[in-house]
């Protein structure tokens, strides 16, 4: 059995009155992906902004690779959020700066790349997106599938070990869904850990190793693509799967 | 005589008690070592206001721009006598009695008349001038008016809060009586017939006409007691020693009638380079100092400014424990008060006040005033930014393991400066424009070298052209600049 990458241990996250996660015990283990769905309103996101510390948990332990996040100074966190890219529904590009310049930033200034191994890695990604001739070109002229593909090759330039993708095509036209589910599934192909937030059960079929279904904050079920969307053990599930699928 | 006790003055007096209250200044009652003190320092520090010629006032002197007149020859004697150098430090009126108190000079000569008031303040020396006062009009009026009883039904000006606007006020009947700040606003205002006559000192008036074939003088039959028409030299509270020493060499001049035999024909005789060439151009080494100045108060306090600026505004941002609060607390009550302060009297605060402590020139105090002023307008500006660039942002580069402070500097203040570029090039125009402030405590930046200009030429309106049109280039110049960096900042 591999030591798990992410460990949850009685997770609770309420903001004031509001208890969004209430108990959650669950582990990543290394290479797997997991799709995390449920109704809106469930706690997915919040869930994974946990992972990193986006949001600081209530109660509860967050562990990466055995260290507990939850007790870590706020330097040691830094440098843990590294090692897990994180993409969000709103890509979150610096509009400032060119698409070359938003992948660079974070060698750079975190690791001190030097400029031309920064630019020689981000040439790379690029490529892996298919995104290298729009190098030079700001955010703002990208479509929105082009730039949550930069959105990746950014987070993927901190060589992170996990990847969270916080609803990465919600925010998409549909037609171009398809190129950022492609580029995910390289991804996972190539064994990157993943975390995936989505409302794309056709990628969670196929792409998934485990399906986290959550609802009023908790983790509901937890199993295999195939044995979730064929039989679904609980009412929460079966509710939530009778209103999406056809 | 100038005898401006003006509001400033009262104002300051209270600041000057107010520190003193946190940090006991000595010179008061300490023994008096006054003489000995001078002797030893080897330098003697004269404080004057330049704009009143023939008394004192600014001329080209072997291509350079000095300060001379009947007082400074009367400090080089002063000088001389004690066996030490003369150094002559400029600013206005109202500066003086300030500075002296707060030991930025040593002692004023500057046309200061030993009024009751003053001495509960300064010590005085015994006098060692006795003026009169005159009344300058239009040549054209002459025949028309005799003295100040002339001119019922119409206009006198008069130097405000000055022992002869007092005088015109009392002593003159039904006339109005119109006061402003400077001598040569008062002349201007009688060429364009706002004023039917000015009332000033004699040797002033003097002047005025010998250099202005346009005007005449008058007699002003004010009748005045001694005091108010005399001129001593002042010096801090309680230096006995040094002003008996001094008081020997005011009588000695007084005896030989050095100021009429010697020190006012020496002083005519600048006045009459001064008429030679009136012209702006000629004054254009004046000029360059003022924009050189203004400039470099600019640019020095639109720096430290921003500085202050970010630092006030991550203060106001700081979130958290009770230290971060305090913080917090801290920059939002500096900023409130800076608001809430003139900047005016923040600038006298920082040179006399601070003064107290350690011993600042005014180019540094106006410098340092300037930018915590501007320091809180920008943090206002900066705060504004910042909070306008989208949490995402943060949340975006917080992800990719970058600290608080690098995701700052890297990814939220180029956006925050980028969306306030328009408000902080306002700013650093209007700080153009405001350095003009520290010409009160005597640094040469434009305004004060345009006044310097007008008392030297008398010519009211010109110099008055010439610095809006310098003024204007410095902020047209400014803002074209500020654009172009806009325009670069803004991509695609």
């Amino acid at each position: 059995m591999p030591k798990p990458v992410i460990e949850v241990e009685k997770l609770a996250k309420s903001f004031g009155d509001n208890a969004v996660l209430k108990d959650i015990t669950e582990q990543v283990n290394p290479g797997q992906v997991i799709v995390v769905i449920g109704p809106s309103g469930g706690g997915k996101s919040t869930f994974l902004r946990c992972l990193n510390l986006l949001e600081t948990p209530t109660s509860g332990k967050v562990a990466f690779e055995g260290h507990d996040l939850t007790t870590m100074d706020t330097k040691s966190v830094n440098s843990l959020r590294e090692k897990m890219g994180m993409v969000f529904q709103g890509f979150n590009l610096f509009p400032n700066m060119t698409v070359l310049e938003n992948i660079k930033l974070a060698p750079m200034k975190v690791k001190h790349a030097d400029d031309a191994s920064a630019t020689k890695q981000a040439h790379e990604l690029l490529q892996r997106v298919g995104l290298d001739d729009h190098a030079d070109a700001f955010p703002d002229s990208l479509s929105g599938g082009q730039a949550q593909r930069v959105a990746i090759a950014r987070a993927l330039a901190m060589n992170p070990e996990v990847m969270l993708f916080d609803e990465p095509t919600s925010a998409l036209d549909p037609e171009m869904v398809g190129e950022v589910l492609n580029v995910m599934q390289e991804l996972a192909k190539d064994g990157m850990t993943m975390v995936v937030v989505t409302h794309e059960m056709g990628f969670a079929k196929s792409v998934g190793d485990r399906i986290w279904f959550m609802a009023d904050g908790y983790i509901q079920e937890n199993s295999t693509p195939e044995k979730f969307f064929a039989n679904p053990e609980t009412d929460r599930a079966k509710d939530f799967l009778s209103k999406i699928l056809m | 005589m100038k005898k401006k006790i003006g509001l400033l003055l009262a104002m300051l007096a209270a600041l000057v008690m107010m520190v003193g209250v946190f940090g006991n200044p000595t010179q008061v009652q300490a023994a008096d070592n006054s003489l000995a003190k001078i002797q030893k320092k080897g330098v003697l520090v004269m404080g004057t206001s330049p704009d009143y010629p023939p008394y004192e006032f600014q001329a080209t002197v072997k291509g350079k721009s000095a300060v001379v007149g009947m007082d400074v020859k009367i400090g080089e004697k002063v000088a001389k006598d004690l066996g030490v150098k003369l150094k002559i430090k400029s600013m206005s009126f109202d500066s003086l009695l300030v500075a002296l108190q707060t030991g930025k000079i040593d002692m004023i000569i500057s046309g200061m008349n030993p009024t009751p008031a003053r001495r509960k303040n300064v010590d005085f020396t015994h006098t060692y001038y006795k003026g009169g006062y005159e009344i300058v009009i239009n040549k054209t009026d002459k025949g028309k008016y005799k003295n100040k009883d002339s001119f019922s039904g119409g206009t006198l000006g008069a130097q405000t809060g000055t022992t002869q606007y007092n005088a015109a006020k009392k002593q003159t009947k039904n006339t109005k009586v119109k006061g402003m700040t400077s001598q040569s606003d008062l002349i201007l205002a009688l060429q364009s017939h706002k004023l039917d006559g000015v009332a000033m000192e004699k040797p002033s008036a003097e002047a005025y006409v010998s250099n202005n074939k346009q005007l005449a003088a008058i007699p002003s039959d004010f009748s005045m007691s001694s005091s108010a028409t005399s001129s001593a030299i002042a010096f801090r509270k309680g230096s006995t020693s040094l002003v008996n020493k001094v008081n020997k060499t005011v009588d000695q001049i007084k005896k030989e009638n050095l100021v009429k035999k010697e020190y006012l024909p020496a002083a005519g005789k600048y006045l009459k380079t001064n008429t030679v060439n009136t012209s702006m151009g000629h004054y254009w080494k004046a000029f360059l100092t003022g924009i050189e100045y203004t400039l470099i108060i600019t640019v020095c306090s639109v720096f430290f400014g921003f500085i202050i600026g970010v630092l006030l505004a991550l203060a106001r941002l700081a979130k958290g424990n009770f230290l971060k609060s305090l913080l917090r607390w801290i920059a939002t009550a500096y900023v409130e008060f800076i608001r809430g302060t003139p900047m005016m009297v923040q600038v006298m605060f920082v040179y006399f006040g601070l003064g107290l402590f350690v011993n600042l020139p005014a180019l540094t105090s106006g410098i340092i005033a300037i930018s915590l002023n501007s320091g809180a307008y920008v943090a206002e500006y900066i705060r504004g930014g910042i909070n306008s660039v989208d949490i995402g942002q943060t949340e975006a580069a917080r992800s990719l393991g970058m600290s608080n402070g690098e995701t700052m500097r890297f990814v939220v203040l180029p956006q925050a400066l980028k969306n306030i570029w328009p408000s902080l090039g306002n700013e650093f125009i209007t700080l153009i424009k405001d350095s003009s402030i520290v010409s009160i405590i005597g640094v040469t930046e434009l305004i004060y070298q345009s006044n310097i200009v007008r008392s030297d030429t008398y010519r009211g309106v010109a110099p008055i052209v010439v610095i809006m049109v310098l003024y204007f280039v410095l902020t047209f110049t400014a803002s074209r600049i500020l654009n172009y960096f806009e325009r670069k900042m803004q991509h695609a």
